[in-house]
């Protein structure tokens, strides 16, 4: 069977009306629409996909053309099956939302626009749906908790796709007239340096990667619960697919630094790259909202991929793919959890909940497993990603970028191991005794679906770095992976030749299995721990009635936060005052200008005219 | 048929409505409505005044652009008029002169007989501002609007001593051969086009107008006017203008500075037509700029674009502020929960404005950023290719931010603000809002009717 991706965006776009008509009628079928919506593109691009039955015709949208590239759908698999999942929990979480069938018909839209990103041939149209997802996905953020969101959102997006348009055009000058997709890498000289420095700084953006990162924790901590999930899940994901353009794509740029043997442009990445792995980690130690922790370690996985992109090797460029799977599937699945969370609890602060696991231990499991996929522990998929991304570093020789990875990555122990601590495991609350309950099935399914996928990923990569080798093929780069069995047996690439690098999930994860069944044995038969009571709690003899304040979550990395507490606001700051800068220009040239004296207006043009008449100016 | 009906049956009707008083909305109506319809079925020919040949004479230029423009500002002045007219009954004659003024001014191929229609729109546009009732600000804007019409016209006098003709065609053909001398007199020309076109700093009349409109005053001044000053500095600055060396580097920094500065106040507003009208600042800014180097044929888009959505938005916040009795942001927040279908259709026309995709806005956008990168595009400004798209990219980030606070502030926060729009106005609105829609969605037709302004020699002004 062949079908034209143009369908698919069509379809999406018909199913978002539906989701919008029904959804004026019945506020929950509309948001079943989403799922039914979302699993039918989802299911029919991954199917055709790996088929070959995609094409780029266009009958029907003539202004523009695809191409069905691997990379492109390489990122639609991925993006759509994060939309798909998300949509399970639309139903529930509809009835929150001020415009519910509004709600349902942008979620898909903002899909639609994503697959058009993913598949555009023609760059302007590129940019045109990148616009498209922008605004679409704009009126979804205030459903949630916070109104201001959205202009952060708006600002910061709005600047990464003008850069990305600048860029475009600058393409287009270069390539006399053409807008293909080919031209990225037909510039030259001054050009291409210009371009390379917008493209990537519209995938900073994108991917919330230092020092455009401001929008990232705001929209995902205020976002409607879903909706964060679809964030970081997916729509993130677009800057990573424009870093693939710009930063694998166009290759190394700039001059050569010799004692590294690496371009100057790859260095700036990968510095950026780690920098936004470092500020993510430390910013997401010290928060007490589970999303907004989520938030910045969505952050600091930006990071990540940034980072093995820049190596320009076959492990590092795989490494970087590797974890925009992984991390897709790992964020989606955490957020999906908190989600559940939060819809029964009310909150996502963490000091405010405790011993969630009583009444919800499924969302428990979901939840571990994505944050040990998070933390790059085995048996998971991120696991796998960071280590070739560590190991591509390692291998460039970059000391403070391996610093700052494996910072990054112990860091992740820190932060993500307290919201399960703090929510999940401890005394149940009393508040939540009653109104706690396991999230339905079909809030279940997708994320138990997540998680079996974040296990896979991490112990079978075959099929990944089977695709990852395509993508090579197709972008016509000198990289490929060499499995052998389920290992990964190592790398060739033009530059350094084949090179040893020894990864056998499938052992690691069997040995991991071992000792979790070690530690299980023990778990039975040492003696079990004792119940007390909550309010069982007493310090300097005297009982304890605000036990909020003593709970273990607050302030628990105090030592550790006070070292650089001084300095987290400096970027947020920086932003600020340019926005208090543009105002101020603003209101400057108001005073001077809008006066209610007709006789400024024309001293204005008098003084200007005098100027120059003064001394034959003209 | 000849196009000066247009001219001469407005103006003729608004003596009869004066001897007729109470047919005079009626008439108003209907030779608005003339004036869109007639457009389409006039001959496609120059018309020459009095028997004299251009350049003796006093000619009409009918061209493609003329007819573009004509349609555009007839249509937004007949839906103007016909949701506000029952409100305003007294004005009709005045309106009535407004429409003969604003037709000469985009017909017309005379620089003087220009003069003459600058201050017959003017004057209607001085007394429509009365209704206002701010008899101080509207007395600025007769002052500052003298002022640049007496500097336009010493300008021309200077213009016409050196060249010895008023003819627009026979004029740039002068100037092609003495640059350098005409310079000057540009100048002059064009503070005084700037005053009525709200460029800075000859602008401080808009604030005072815009700020305190009504239904008719906002949607005329900041729609129609601006729209058909736009389109005629346009014509004058692709047509007829030379601009190069210091006037080149004074009109790049005025305009560069008008779309920042314009964008930059808005942003430091809170008050909803305030935000407007600075932001409208820059939308002519940008337009200027596109007539300027030479991207003509997208900047008459732009202008009509612009004049579409600022119709829906100046129609709608004065609606609301006449109702809920002030235009501050935090007063009017949550007005579109109730009002849906006017909200839908005053978001379309901000997204518009703003550049997105699917929108009107998008297509003139994107294609006029298209025309700075073009790989045989040279610019006239000091500043080559590439500046003036940074400048406008820029102003565009900042005009989301403060356009997305805006919506954000109507459609989310809770109120219980209940404005009654007439059946008639929403329906004009979420028609215009449709069509902002339609001409997004079929860029191709839109591009090939642009390509049409455009004559093989690049000049679209005098085919």
């Amino acid at each position: 069977m062949e079908l034209s991706i143009e369908i698919f965006i069509l379809a999406t776009l018909a199913f978002g009306l539906m989701a919008y008509v029904i959804g004026r009628l019945h506020k929950q079928l509309g948001s079943i629409m989403t799922i039914l919506g979302s699993l039918t593109i989802f299911g029919g691009i991954a199917y055709l996909g790996f088929t070959g039955g995609l094409t780029g015709e266009t009958a029907y949208l003539t202004f523009t053309q695809f191409e069905i590239s691997e990379f492109g759908l390489f990122f639609a698999i991925i993006v759509s099956f994060v939309f798909a999942m998300v949509s399970f929990f639309n139903p529930f979480f509809i009835k929150q939302y001020k415009y519910p069938a509004l709600y349902s018909m942008l979620f898909m839209f903002s899909l639609a626009g994503a697959i058009g990103v993913f598949f555009s041939s023609n760059l302007l149209y590129l940019f045109f749906f990148f616009e498209f997802v922008v605004w679409t996905s704009l009126f979804l953020i205030p459903m949630g908790r916070s109104k201001k969101a959205a202009s952060w959102y708006y600002g910061f997006s709005a600047a990464g796709s003008f850069m990305l348009l600048f860029a475009i055009l600058m393409i287009y000058n270069a390539n006399n007239g053409s807008f293909h997709i080919s031209g990225i890498g037909s510039v030259t000289g001054t050009t291409q340096i210009i371009v390379f420095i917008f493209m990537s700084g519209a995938a900073f953006t994108k991917l919330g990667a230092f020092p455009l990162h401001i929008w990232l924790p705001k929209v995902l901590t205020n976002a409607p619960d879903p909706v964060s999930a679809v964030f970081s899940g997916g729509l993130e994901k677009l800057g990573a697919f424009v870093a693939l353009l710009a930063i694998v794509n166009m290759g190394g740029i700039g001059f050569i630094i010799p004692s590294i043997d690496m371009y100057f442009g790859q260095m700036i990445i990968a510095t950026l790259g780690a920098l936004t792995i470092v500020f993510g980690t430390l910013m997401a130690i010290r928060q007490d909202d589970a999303k907004k922790l989520l938030a910045y370690s969505s952050m600091s996985n930006g990071g990540y991929i940034l980072v093995g992109f820049s190596m320009l090797t076959s492990q590092g460029v795989a490494g970087g793919l590797y974890h925009i799977v992984a991390h897709a599937i790992a964020s989606t699945a955490a957020f999906l959890a908190i989600a559940a969370v939060a819809r029964v609890a009310g909150t996502t602060k963490m000091k405010e909940l405790g011993g969630i696991i009583h009444k919800m231990p499924v969302t428990y499991m979901v939840y571990l497993i994505a944050i040990i996929s998070m933390a790059g522990i085995p048996p998971m998929g991120g696991f796998i990603s960071k280590w070739m991304i560590f190991q591509a570093v390692i291998d460039k020789g970059m000391i403070f970028i391996a610093i700052a990875t494996v910072f990054g990555s112990i860091g992740s122990f820190l932060y993500v191991f307290r919201p399960l601590a703090a929510l999940f495991l401890g005394q149940e609350l009393p508040q939540f005794k009653k109104t706690v309950k396991e999230a339905p099935f079909f809030m279940l399914l997708p994320m138990i679906i997540l998680s079996l996928l974040s296990v896979y990923t991490g112990v079978l990569p075959g099929v990944i770095i089977d695709f990852i080798n395509k993508i090579f093929v197709d972008m016509q780069l000198n990289y490929n992976i060499v499995m052998n069995g389920f290992a990964i047996e190592g790398y060739t690439s033009g530059i350094e030749g084949v090179g040893p690098s020894l990864l056998n999930p499938l052992l690691i994860a069997c040995v991991f299995g071992v000792g979790v069944f070690v530690a299980f044995l023990i778990f039975i038969v040492l003696k079990k721990s004792k119940k007390i009571d909550l309010m069982d709690t007493y310090t300097a003899g005297n009982f304890v009635y605000t036990e909020e304040h003593l709970h273990y979550s607050v302030d628990f990395y105090a030592p550790l936060e006070r070292l650089y507490e001084k300095y987290i606001h400096i970027m947020k700051n920086f932003y600020k005052s340019l926005a208090n800068k543009v105002r101020e220009f603003g209101a400057f040239m108001k005073y001077f200008f809008f006066t209610n004296k007709p006789e400024i207006t024309v001293f204005w043009i008098v003084a200007l005219m005098v100027f120059l008449l003064w001394g034959d100016v003209l | 048929m000849s196009a000066i009906l247009l001219i001469a049956v407005p103006l003729l009707a608004a003596f009869i409505s004066i001897l007729v008083k109470k047919v005079s909305p009626y008439l108003l109506l209907l030779v608005s409505l003339f004036a869109l319809v007639y457009p389409f079925f006039m001959d496609m020919s120059d018309v020459i005044i009095g028997g004299f040949d251009s350049p003796i004479g006093i000619n009409l230029v009918v061209n493609k652009f003329a007819l573009t423009s004509l349609i555009a500002v007839n249509g937004l002045f007949f839906l103007v008029v016909a949701v506000n007219i029952a409100q305003y009954k007294k004005l009709s004659s005045i309106l009535l002169v407004a429409l003969a003024g604003l037709n000469g001014l985009l017909l017309t191929g005379d620089l003087f007989n220009l003069f003459v229609f600058i201050e017959i729109s003017g004057i209607a546009a001085y007394l429509i501002t009365t209704t206002n009732k701010k008899p101080l600000q509207t007395f600025n804007y007769l002052v500052a609007g003298t002022v640049g019409s007496s500097l336009y016209l010493l300008g021309l006098i200077i213009l016409y001593n050196m060249s010895g003709t008023l003819n627009m065609a026979d004029m740039a053909t002068f100037v092609e051969g003495n640059g350098m001398y005409t310079l000057f007199p540009f100048l002059l020309m064009f503070i005084g086009l700037g005053v009525e076109a709200k460029l800075l700093p000859f602008n401080s009349w808009v604030k005072g107008i815009l700020g305190h409109s009504n239904n008719l005053s906002g949607a005329m001044i900041a729609s129609v006017y601006a729209t058909a000053i736009a389109l005629v500095f346009g014509k004058l600055l692709a047509g007829v203008f030379q601009i190069e060396g210091t006037l080149a580097l004074i009109i790049a920094l005025v305009l560069g500075i008008t779309i920042l500065a314009g964008e930059a106040m808005a942003y430091a507003s809170t008050k909803a037509r305030e935000i407007l009208l600075y932001s409208s600042i820059a939308q002519a800014g940008i337009v200027i700029l596109l007539f300027t180097v030479g991207l003509g044929a997208w900047a008459t888009f732009f202008a009509i674009a612009n004049g579409v959505s600022k119709f829906i938005l100046f129609g709608v916040v004065n609606r609301l502020t006449e109702e809920v009795g002030s235009d501050e942001m935090d007063q009017l927040k949550g007005s579109f929960v109730n009002n849906k279908l006017i909200g839908v259709s005053f978001t379309v026309a901000a997204l518009s404005i703003l550049g997105l995709p699917l929108f009107f806005g998008f297509v003139v956008k994107m294609n006029s950023l298209i025309g700075f990168f073009e790989p045989d595009f040279v610019s006239n400004l000091p500043g080559g290719n590439f500046i003036f798209p940074i400048i406008i990219l820029v102003a565009s980030v900042i005009e989301g931010v403060y356009f997305v606070k805006l919506l954000t502030k109507l459609w989310y926060k809770d109120s219980d603000v209940k404005v009654n729009f007439t059946p008639l106005f929403k329906y004009v609105v979420v028609v215009l809002a449709v069509a902002l829609i339609v001409f997004g969605l079929f860029q191709g037709e839109v591009e090939e009717l642009v390509a049409s302004l455009i004559n093989p020699g690049g000049v679209f002004i005098w085919n």
